[in-house]
Formats: C-alpha cells, sequence, structure tokens
C-alpha cells in the first residue's frame, strides 16, 4: 500500500469543507427557516435528523454488505477496511437514529421507548454491528477476525428488508413511510417548505458520510500498513 | 420540557457525538500517521545499514 496522493488528501478536505457548509445550511434551515408542522409543531423538526441518520446508517450498512461479499469472495485487504469502516460509522449513525427517535417518540406517542417491531428491529441492527466491531477486536488473527466479520457482516445486514416491511407486517406504533412511498413521489406527501430542509439536511448527512468513511478507510490502510512493518521487523 | 427542549436535547445531543466521534478518529489517524513514518524511518535506516 502506497503513502496518501496529496489528491486524496485534497478530495478529502474539500468533501470535508462542502459537508460542514451542507450541515451549517441545513441547521439553518431546519432550525429558523422550516414553519412548524400542522400537527406537531416545534418537535417534528427532529424529523430531518432521524430520516437522514438512519438512510446513512443504511447505505453505511450496505457498504458492509459489499466489502464483506467482496472480501470472503476475492480476499482483498481493501475489502475488509471497506466493510470494517462502514461498520463502525454504522454504528454511530444507528445509535443516533434510536436516540433520536426516542426523543420525538417521547413527545408523539408520549414513551421514551416501546416494544415496537420497527423499534426492536432497529435495536437488533445496532447490536448486531457492535457484536461486529467486538467479534473484529477479540480474535488477535487478522484474516480470521476478517472472515468471522464478513459473515456477520451479511447476516446483519438481512435485518434492514426486515426493518423496511416491519410497518406493513406488523401492527405498529411506528408510522409507515410517510414521505418515501413508493406509489407516490415524494412532494406529494410533504410540503415543499419541510421537504426542502429535509433534502438539504440528506446532503449534508451522505458529505459528512463520505467524509468520515475516507477519514476511517486510510485509518484502515494505515493500521494494515502497521502491521505489515512490525511483522517484518520481528521476522 | 417545552417542544423546544426537545428539539434541542435531539440536535445537541447528535451533533456533539458527531463532533466527539470526529476528533477521536482525527486523533485515531494522527497517531496512526505518526507511528507509520517512525516505522518506514526505521525500516529505511535498516535498509540502508544492511546495504
Amino acid at each position: 500500500m502506497a503513502a496518501q496522493a496529496p489528491v486524496k488528501k485534497k478530495r478529502k478536505g474539500i468533501v470535508g469543507a462542502l459537508a460542514l457548509a451542507a450541515i451549517l445550511i441545513g441547521l439553518y434551515w431546519s432550525l429558523i427557516v422550516a414553519p412548524p408542522d400542522a400537527y406537531q409543531g416545534e418537535v417534528q423538526r427532529i424529523m430531518y435528523l432521524h430520516l437522514p441518520s438512519i438512510l446513512t446508517a443504511y447505505l453505511s450498512y450496505f457498504l458492509v454488505f459489499i466489502g464483506s461479499g467482496m472480501y470472503l469472495w476475492k480476499r482483498e485487504k481493501r475489502d475488509d477496511i471497506l466493510a470494517h469502516s462502514a461498520a463502525e460509522i454504522g454504528v454511530l449513525f444507528t445509535a443516533l437514529t434510536i436516540i433520536e427517535g426516542s426523543i420525538w417518540g417521547r413527545t408523539t406517542w408520549g414513551v421514551w421507548w416501546t416494544w415496537d417491531a420497527r423499534l426492536t428491529l432497529t435495536a437488533i441492527l445496532l447490536l448486531i454491528y457492535v457484536g461486529y466491531l467486538m467479534l473484529r477486536s477479540l480474535i488477535e488473527d487478522e484474516d480470521r477476525a476478517a472472515v468471522a466479520g464478513a459473515v456477520l457482516g451479511i447476516i446483519g445486514f438481512l435485518d434492514i428488508p426486515l426493518i423496511h416491511m416491519s410497518v406493513y407486517w406488523w401492527r405498529t406504533l411506528h408510522q409507515p413511510p410517510s414521505i418515501l412511498r413508493p406509489d407516490k413521489a415524494p412532494w406529494e406527501n410533504i410540503a415543499w417548505p419541510l421537504l426542502v430542509p429535509l433534502i438539504i439536511n440528506i446532503v449534508a448527512f451522505l458529505l459528512l458520510y463520505f467524509y468520515l468513511l475516507s477519514l476511517r478507510y486510510r485509518l484502515g490502510e494505515m493500521r494494515a500498513e502497521i502491521r505489515t512493518l512490525r511483522l517484518q521487523r520481528e521476522a | 420540557m417545552g417542544p423546544w427542549g426537545f428539539v434541542g436535547l435531539a440536535y445537541g445531543i447528535v451533533w456533539g457525538t458527531i463532533l466527539i466521534y470526529w476528533f477521536c478518529l482525527k486523533r485515531r489517524y494522527k497517531e496512526a500517521e505518526t507511528e507509520l513514518a517512525r516505522l518506514k524511518a526505521v525500516a529505511e535506516r535498516l535498509d540502508d545499514v544492511e546495504a
């Protein structure tokens, strides 16, 4: 593995700057420009965090799935690094989704937590990937840890379709999708003044995600190089 | 707590946690960068000695 090229560092800096700008615009739009919701009032502003963070978490686990599958197939270290990096950031965004959801639930349902199908399956998703990170750190042999992680990474991803379908299959407190529905375009389900800050925040979260992922991926690469150099020194 | 209190709590936790994660990630990144540079320098010195 070669040292990181200055072009890549510059690209990372640009993505980071764009993410920061989008986050600041998103905050301004969500908290100041956007009007309160007709039914939920001001607390509906939590949606501008809740939906972008779960979409980011899903994207992250999709990359874990792809990286894990590719690693099991080709045994290339870069795929394992991608899966490991994406899992760590996915855990962060899943935990944040559950916390935001809990605060939102307290104001709309009157409870911080309920054993609703969607909430429970999301908590299971978080536990699976916390388990993934623990498994990776507990197995000393790097290759064995990568294989075990890849298997768990793929199995864990199967929970996501269950989370998505849970609101259709079971009677849940969590409402079915109200914006991203297959039968209607998003702008037919939500007023534009509420949709604009949501789109800005989704873009901001995605930019932030790719910035964090590039940092975490490079960290994984450097750690692999460090291990190789140490092994060479010991040999 | 009023509605803005809950909104502030959610935004504070989310952005505070992301900021802490970013700081920790940057610190881990810098540590790995320093360690890698040190090991590479040692390896180069050893190569020079062997040559």
